[in-house]
């Protein structure tokens, strides 16, 4: 291909494809009950959950972006052996930040695995009653190990194109439920003591896991300008959608109602009437169109997964493929291992609760290191000038 | 492991070069490029020997004025007689002027025997005197060729009617003739080991990227086939992923959608021997544009190309939507229409899919076999085939009514566009949606249009994003996509192709 593929205006990451990775990961299964885990504890107020439980996934965004802005053009899988060893110990460095690294591979595993099942489950349940849960967890497989057999630049567009057919049916579904609303179900605004909302929204936040793929992807954007913007625009827009969501599960269905249904959003869509349209049951069309939007969560995990072992083992694109294919058989097991809908729910219940922390810790120690590092530097070029 | 597919790449790549060096040297490489002697015999000889004595070689043998000897030497029916006859032999004999100054436009000399090859092959006319060491060659290529027509392939209702020809000298001064810019540059190539085709590669400096230019001309450079019979050659040996059913590189027989081309930083390639010209690079949605968009007032330009994009929707998923619907979601379908359509389905024995794949086969069967007809009787199969066929297959209850419409608006929408490689890639992918949708409904319909939309967005065109100006977005150029703004908003060229001068026109309007 010659120097044009080499031009670095080509390969590299806009502050709206940034923003579409970091929305469309936000934005997969977890919105499909959302409406139910918000209101279990906030009960009317759950709508200011996602507001409240943003603000803890704002910060971690903002700790990525300045640790990748101290390294310019190095993924965490590059840069996390610079913090703990520096570069005169590179071997040292290398052992100290590897068990962070894998902890970071590992969670990326299990999330996308646990993804593409829970949108099994709610196709066989929903749409495609006769359909084994294990086609349709290999069909999203199929579509991850797609995209990884091509070039990063590739992941970024795909974000890009897809990112309206993101957002139109959820605001669509949004907005056209709010024709039954009733109003009165959020009141009284306020009701929950205030440790039981600090603690409900603390569970919000898991909903927002996702964003640590940026550990890796942040790497490849434009300039150091856009990363804190990227990443602040990527959370507020899922925190808007996330909001409007469980505002109109509350207003059409009430608190008490949504605690019955397992996939309230689907609830939702199946209320929604458009007069006028041709089509009625809309609940097939959102769950097809919600394909894209699971497969950027998926796709995205995958890619960020497949992407860090191959900078971890410093092997080229030929490994990428090999390993993406390779890959899916024991992400497949996983995803299959949770016996019924309670363990899967369970399961990521624990994982979001790992997530929040490892993603918070993890950039946090990197982040002091780092400091403490550079303080050293200072101090020592200052002896340096005096002696 | 690399290593070892390295080693592989490099041996197979050696092996195919062995294998064009062979067939190279039985082609034009294969005659000395030795210097002519001064004997006006040993060189005729020798250029006949090299042609093997071919039979529709004249060497017309005659004196000059002042005594000299002399020859001319053609091959019949690539000269113009005429030209031949009047204005260097007639000329010759009956004034002594000195030999340079024959009454015909174009004259070289050369002392080299492959370019004297090259000539004669290429219809010009010989002259080999005795005594001068070189010879001379005049143009008088003038053999029997079509004529500037009005383009077949794309026509419009408003907008010029003359179209590309075979003839390369004539195509590009088409393009001449429409763009009185100095900055016009013209780059002459020549392909094809036997075929020796002419090429020119065109562009305006000052507007088109230097990289991208450089980068085709080397790609060009790079070919290594024996003939080029047409652009299509071409097109497939530069694109960028040959395993893509989209084209990456488009093809136009219209002089005045290369001009405009051109100046939005393009590329274009006129082959020798082909009406149809190829602009390079090309992104996804221009083969959904036609020059009438310009033409026209954006209103009208913009509505014709929202129904070209809904045309392109419907030729990729209608039937596909109708197998979703009709054998997962029946509950979609408004309880009224889903009793007519299954009253209409009571008696067809095949599943859905069944019936879908029977009858989009037989309308490409029906398609293919019109355009390969001739004239006369084409529209009488389309005739035939659609409305006793389609009629007939109703009525046995083969098919159902709802079927027929929309096989019908499928091939209709596949034709509304302007491009028919776009519009045959749309076509083809309509089979595997089918299938899937036979299979998963809707979701096996997403779970391919995100394969589709992956594919679509891998693809660059020398160095473009395929899928500019949606992503990677650039609003800019998104005011020439969908909609087209009037002329007065689009002051500056779309930047996806890097123009160095950005600026289209200066000033208010």
């Amino acid at each position: 291909m010659g120097q044009l593929g080499k031009d670095p205006q080509h390969n590299t990451f806009s502050l709206w494809q940034m923003t579409s990775i970091i929305t469309s990961t936000l934005i997969g299964v977890g919105i499909l009950t959302l409406p139910r885990t918000t209101t279990e504890k906030m009960l009317e107020a759950g709508w200011l959950a996602p507001i409240l439980g943003s603000i803890f996934a704002f910060f971690v965004i903002w700790l990525i972006a300045v640790l990748s802005r101290r390294f310019p053009g190095l993924t965490f899988i590059q840069y996390s052996p610079i913090v703990w060893g520096g570069h005169e110990h590179s071997r040292l460095g290398f052992w100290l930040s590897l068990p962070w690294i894998l902890i970071f591979i590992g969670v990326l595993f299990v999330s996308t695995a646990i993804t593409s099942r829970i949108f099994g489950e709610v196709v066989v349940t929903a749409v495609l009653q006769d359909t084994p849960l294990e086609v349709i967890i290999v069909s999203m497989f199929v579509l991850a190990v797609f995209l990884c057999l091509h070039e990063l630049d590739t992941l970024a567009r795909v974000n890009e194109i897809l990112f309206p057919l993101i957002l139109f049916p959820v605001l669509f579904i949004a907005f056209a439920s709010f024709q039954k609303a009733e109003w009165n179900n959020i009141l009284p605004l306020i009701r929950v003591p205030l440790k039981t909302a600090i603690m409900g929204s603390f569970e919000t936040s898991y909903s927002f896991h996702g964003y640590e793929i940026m550990l890796i992807f942040f790497a490849f954007a434009h300039g150091d300008t856009g990363k804190v913007k990227a990443g602040f625009y990527g959370i507020g827009i899922s925190v808007f959608v996330y909001t409007l969501i469980v505002l109109a599960g509350i207003v059409v269905f009430g608190y008490e109602e949504l605690q019955k249904v397992t996939w309230p959003t689907l609830e939702l869509v199946k209320t929604t009437q458009v007069p006028g349209l041709i089509l009625e049951r809309l609940e097939s069309a959102f769950l097809a169109v919600w394909v894209a939007a699971v497969f950027t969560t998926v796709a995205n995990g995958y890619y960020a997964l497949i992407y860090s072992l191959r900078q971890l083992l410093k092997k080229g694109m030929l490994f990428q493929r090999i390993a993406s294919i390779v890959l899916v058989i024991p992400l497949f097991f996983v995803a299959i291992r949770p016996q019924n809908i309670v363990e899967i729910f369970n399961v990521t219940t624990f994982l979001g609760y790992t997530t929040v922390w490892i993603s918070v810790v993890s950039p946090l120690i990197h982040w002091l290191i780092m400091l403490y590092r550079d303080r050293g530097r200072r101090t020592e070029k200052r002896s340096d000038a005096h002696g | 492991m690399s290593q070892f597919w390295k080693a592989w790449e490099k041996r197979k790549a050696s092996l195919r070069a062995a294998v064009l060096d062979q067939h190279a040297n039985k082609s034009m490489e294969s005659v000395p490029d030795t210097i002519l002697s001064s004997s006006l015999e040993e060189n005729i000889a020798l250029l006949e020997k090299q042609l093997g004595k071919s039979d529709d070689l004249v060497v017309r043998r005659f004196t000059v004025k002042n005594g000299t000897e002399a020859a001319i030497l053609f091959i019949d029916g690539m000269v113009d007689r005429n030209v031949v006859s009047e204005y260097i032999i007639r000329f010759m004999t009956s004034t002594s002027v000195t030999y340079e100054k024959t009454a015909v436009n174009e004259l070289e000399s050369t002392d080299r025997l492959r370019q004297t090859i090259r000539n004669i092959l290429s219809g010009n006319a010989v002259l080999v005197l005795e005594g001068q060491n070189k010879v001379f060659l005049n143009n008088t290529r003038g053999w029997e060729r079509r004529g500037v027509e009005e383009p077949k392939t794309e026509s419009v209702v408003r907008g010029p009617r003359d179209g590309f020809a075979e003839t390369l000298c004539v195509n590009s001064a088409l393009i001449r003739s429409r763009l009185k810019d100095p900055n016009l540059r013209l780059k002459h190539f020549v392909v094809g080991q036997r075929t020796q085709t002419d090429i020119y590669v065109t562009y305006i400096e000052g507007i088109a990227h230097p990289p991208i230019v450089q980068e085709i001309c080397r790609r060009i450079e790079h070919i290594n086939i024996d003939a080029i019979l047409e652009s299509g050659y071409i097109e497939q040996m530069i694109q960028d992923s040959r395993w893509s059913p989209f084209p990456q590189i488009q093809n136009t027989e219209r002089p005045d959608k290369v001009v405009a081309n051109l100046l939005e930083g393009k590329v274009a390639i006129l082959v020798d021997g082909t009406p149809f010209a190829l602009v390079a690079p090309a992104v996804f949605s221009q083969f959904y544009q036609s020059p009438e968009d310009y033409y026209e007032r954006f209103y009208i330009a913009t509505f014709i190309r929202m129904i070209r994009g809904a045309s392109m929707i419907i030729a990729l998923l209608l039937p596909s939507l109708y197998i979703a619907f009709s054998s997962f979601h029946p509950e979609m379908i408004p309880s009224r229409l889903v009793i007519a359509m299954a009253a209409g389905r009571s008696t067809v024995p095949f599943p859905s899919v069944m019936e879908a794949l029977i009858m989009e086969v037989a309308i490409e069967i029906l398609r293919e076999a019109s355009v390969r007809l001739p004239g006369p009787i084409g529209p009488t199969i389309g005739i035939v085939g659609a409305l006793v066929v389609g009629e007939a297959a109703v009525s046995a209850g083969l098919v159902s009514p709802v079927m027929v419409i929309i096989v019908a608006l499928t091939t209709i929408g596949s034709f509304a566009t302007p491009s028919y490689s776009a519009a045959i890639a749309i076509r083809m992918l309509r089979f595997p949606l089918m299938l899937l949708a036979g299979m998963f409904g809707l979701y096996g319909i997403m779970l391919f249009i995100i394969i589709i939309l992956v594919h679509l967005s891998s693809l660059k065109s020398f160095g473009v994003p395929y899928m500019t100006p949606v992503s990677p977005i650039n609003l800019a150029a998104m005011r020439d996509m969908v909609i087209r703004m009037p002329f007065k908003w689009l002051k500056r060229r779309p930047t996806m192709f890097h123009p160095q001068d950005e600026i289209r026109k200066e000033g208010r309007q």
